[in-house]
């Protein structure tokens, strides 16, 4: 297989945008093009997950592609629940890899604030058993609720090792003039005072708001292209080194130890062993944070600490900006935002800013293998990529 | 009333919810399955109260958990337990558990198997909202 490297990238805020869904893939698409200094790419892959419920938009690609003015290069929008984004990476590293196409444009957009926030919590929902879960009022912050008791159980993870979580993302997001979220918080405003529970109530239980990450709109794009095309571009080389995909039964009930994603484990080890680097040289890493526990879950089963070990690691601030592994120094889900589709590509696009040494104020020293963890459904379909800094 | 499981005529292994091949040993001709009422006492594996609720549910929270059955077969279910605790043991009842536009669907909602039963399941009705008419 050939080597695929990343050759432009692109981003809208991740906000509440009052533009129409064609347009938050293309203005990202446009931006990348320029980045890459491309005027026409062989094949483009949009990723999205509710165009055809909350935007009445279907076949979204190949409103893309005529918006671009694009046409006749190939089109497919690509739906993996909330890792629709590292899916349609996979499926262009898969195009360049192969020899199919060379040059290959890979968006992910998602315009959920067009809807009401009981529509957009039902939507998501949707991803649950229709029958062994939807039916009785499941949604993803209640399988994430239920699990996360378990986890306090079993490793002693506290209220407050979420809430360092959020606060060391929402400090990252203030950085990031691209996030959602840009508020200050601090443990004692979401934790310790007595208006605690007014500025932080519950959401599911024992997950609070400042646990869950907010609903966002927004846009990005990578482009990707052989060695060949690479070559004659000015930017510094970023190698799509490694893709890793598993999933996990649909339903949370039926695994053995709920308290494994061991779709993120068998996802990432794929990645890594592709790539032939070890959890132990990623230098920032990007994990799907949609909820506060999944980072500290995710740095685990990815292998970058122990299981069990992760929050231990957290307190010691070894995830931070300054720490020994960054994750999430975009501001993650939980202060980024969490566009569905366009999360996963999302993830990609900082983890290559950070690689090439353009991310300003939340540049992290000397990183040059990054990684990216994109969780679909309750951890049953996860896409996890590996980037190598080369030259 | 009852909730079926699909149990295996070649391995025996139960299978809930149903699916199409067998989890356990990938049995997959045509009618493989009996259906099982699976049983109602267990024992409860975790649990939450959820405060943001989907479109259907005009209620301010909503207790959820997923429990052990006696067979070692999970469900995910509503809870009509004040207080709920990990290992509680727990007895089910087959029980409307939504109702939209189109019909009421059928879950099993548990109860604490000993002591009074509470009735925190579906919390004080969020005043009244004008809903779509049925069809």
């Amino acid at each position: 297989m050939r080597n695929v490297y990343v050759a432009g990238l692109g981003l809208t805020a991740f906000s509440r945008l009052e533009f129409p869904l064609v347009e938050l893939a293309g203005y990202p698409a446009m931006q990348a093009m320029k980045d890459a200094g491309v005027d026409r790419v062989d094949h483009l892959y949009v990723a999205n997950m509710g165009g055809s419920r909350l935007n009445r938009q279907t076949g979204l690609a190949s409103a893309v592609v005529d918006s671009l003015s694009l046409t006749p290069a190939g089109a497919e929008s690509i739906e993996n629940g909330p890792a629709s984004g590292a899916s349609a990476l996979k499926q262009g590293y898969m195009a360049v890899a192969s020899g199919l196409h060379d040059v290959v444009m890979v968006v992910g957009a998602e315009r959920m604030r067009e809807v009401n926030n009981l529509e957009a919590t039902d939507f998501v929902a949707t991803l649950t058993h229709p029958l062994a879960e939807y039916i009785y009022g499941v949604t993803l912050p209640s399988l994430a609720g239920m699990f996360t008791r378990l986890y306090m159980e079993k490793y002693g993870v506290t209220s407050r090792h979420l809430a360092m979580v959020a606060v060391k993302n929402h400090d990252n997001a203030l950085l990031n003039p691209f996030a959602h979220i840009h508020q200050k918080i601090t443990l004692e405003g979401i934790l310790d005072s007595p208006e605690a529970m007014t500025n932080n109530p519950y959401v599911a239980e024992p997950l609070r708001f400042f646990d869950c990450c907010p609903v966002s709109d927004g846009g990005a794009c990578l482009i990707l292209v052989s060695e060949e095309e690479a070559k004659k571009l000015k930017k510094p080389l970023v190698r799509l080194a490694g893709v890793g995909q598993a999933t996990d039964t649909h339903t949370v009930q039926e695994r053995r130890d709920p308290t494994d994603l061991l779709a993120v484990r068998a996802a990432a080890a794929q990645a890594f062993a592709m790539a032939k680097v070890k959890p132990s040289d990623v230098g920032v890493a990007e994990l799907h944070d949609a909820f506060t526990i999944l980072e500290i879950v995710e740095s685990e089963e990815v292998g970058f600490f122990k299981k069990g070990e992760g929050h231990r690691a957290l307190e010691r601030g070894e995830t931070r900006l300054d720490g020994r592994i960054p994750i999430n120094t975009s501001g993650g889900l939980k202060g980024k935002g969490h566009p569905v589709g366009a999360t996963g590509v999302g993830q990609a696009h900082e983890i290559v800013t950070q690689l090439r040494g353009e991310a300003k104020k939340r540049q992290v020293k000397n990183a040059r293998v990054g990684f990216t963890c994109n969780f679909g459904g309750f951890g049953n379909n996860v896409v996890c990529l590996v980037f190598v800094r080369e030259g | 009333m009852d909730i079926y499981a699909y149990k295996c005529r070649k391995c025996g292994h139960v299978n809930y919810p149903y699916r199409l091949v067998c989890k356990k040993c990938r049995g997959n001709e045509h009618e493989e399955f009996d259906p099982v009422p699976l049983p109602k006492k267990g024992r409860l594996l975790t649990f939450t109260r959820l405060h943001t609720l989907p479109a259907d549910f005009l209620v301010a929270t909503l207790s959820l958990g997923i429990v052990e059955l006696e067979n070692g077969v999970r469900i995910t279910g509503q809870l009509n337990i004040p207080e709920p605790a990990i290992g509680m043991k727990v007895k089910g009842e087959v029980e409307p558990v939504r109702t939209d536009e189109f019909r009421k669907h059928y879950g099993m909602v548990f109860s604490a198997e000993e002591g009074p039963a509470g009735s925190l399941r579906r919390s004080r009705p969020v005043g009244k909202r004008s809903r779509r008419p049925p069809h």
